[in-house]
């Protein structure tokens, strides 16, 4: 699996979202990467991939708020870092509307989105814990 | 070239890559090369534009960039296919991109175009004016190098 413990940030409700959105974003990729024939899982990819672009908007909507309730200072940067995040998967979303769901691209987006995740998780989303902290724990 | 460059890179490097697959790289001595060339097996480039204008080649070793990947992604990885290289190319476009961001504290304002990623030997194109600066790096997961040729633009 993608998800490691070091990527919680300390706020529960997050943390969930971020591990599903892990989980989630982990088993697309082993369904792209699996030995199954491209068409008898295309589906299956479409579908994952519809999904997980609305959960990456419904998470980013909720940190965003979360971020607002807590007086986050760097929320503008953190916004324009999502918004990057939402360009790069609809840049993909249409690729894939006017070349079709081809095996190539959907690896070359899976191997990005995973990078892209872990980053963002793994760095960006560690300083809203950092600032939660440093306002004395837990919010 | 200016120390600011390497340190650029190197930091940026390091952090991500303790970030992304958690090994801390070892910079070793760095080489003066007459040319961008790499007979690793898996070459991502990067082309800088602004006020520094140039190329950032990352070459990896084969293994390595199967552990790098499976590291990432909990997967085991037989062969560098397009996820494994879409995501390798990833890896060095962040580190370019944090590189950047360090070089701008120092007020150079510049841009990276999307890697091109080359699988197989890296044809050597010879660097157009100056030299380039070939930094290798270790980690207990294989040797890799960064080759870093950078003009001030005018």
């Amino acid at each position: 699996m993608m998800w490691k413990d070091k990527y919680k940030i300390g706020v529960e409700a997050i943390d969930q979202q971020h591990e599903e959105l892990f989980r989630r974003v982990s088993n697309f990729n082993q369904t792209i990467r699996n030995e199954v024939n491209w068409e008898a899982k295309l589906d299956k990819v479409k579908e994952t991939m519809l999904f997980m672009k609305d959960y990456v908007i419904v998470h980013f909507n909720d940190e965003e708020a979360y971020q607002e309730q807590i007086g986050y200072p760097q929320i503008e940067e953190h916004k324009d870092a999502h918004a990057k995040f939402k360009q790069g998967i609809d840049n993909y979303v249409k690729i894939f509307e006017e070349e079709g769901f081809t095996e190539e691209k959907i690896q070359e987006f899976g191997g990005k989105l995973m990078a892209w995740l872990i980053m963002h998780v793994g760095n960006m989303d560690q300083k809203i814990g950092e600032y939660v902290k440093s306002k004395g724990g837990q919010a | 070239m200016k120390v600011e460059y390497v340190n650029s890179f190197y930091k940026a490097t390091k952090d991500v890559l303790q970030l992304l697959v958690d090994i801390e790289p070892q910079r070793g001595e760095i080489k003066v090369v007459q040319d961008l060339g790499s007979n690793k097996d898996a070459n991502v480039e990067l082309a800088v534009v602004g006020d520094l204008k140039g190329t950032i080649l990352f070459s990896f070793p084969k293994n390595m960039t199967l552990e790098m990947i499976k590291i990432m992604s909990g997967m085991e990885m037989d062969k560098i296919d397009n996820f494994a290289s879409s995501a390798l190319g990833e890896v060095a476009n962040i580190i370019g991109g944090n590189a950047l961001t360090l070089l701008s504290q120092h007020n150079y304002t510049c841009d990276i175009a999307p890697p091109r990623i080359f699988l197989g030997e890296y044809k050597a194109l010879p660097v157009g004016n100056g030299k380039a600066l070939l930094l290798p790096l270790s980690t207990p997961i294989g040797e890799f190098d960064i080759t870093i040729h950078l003009n001030e633009g005018n």
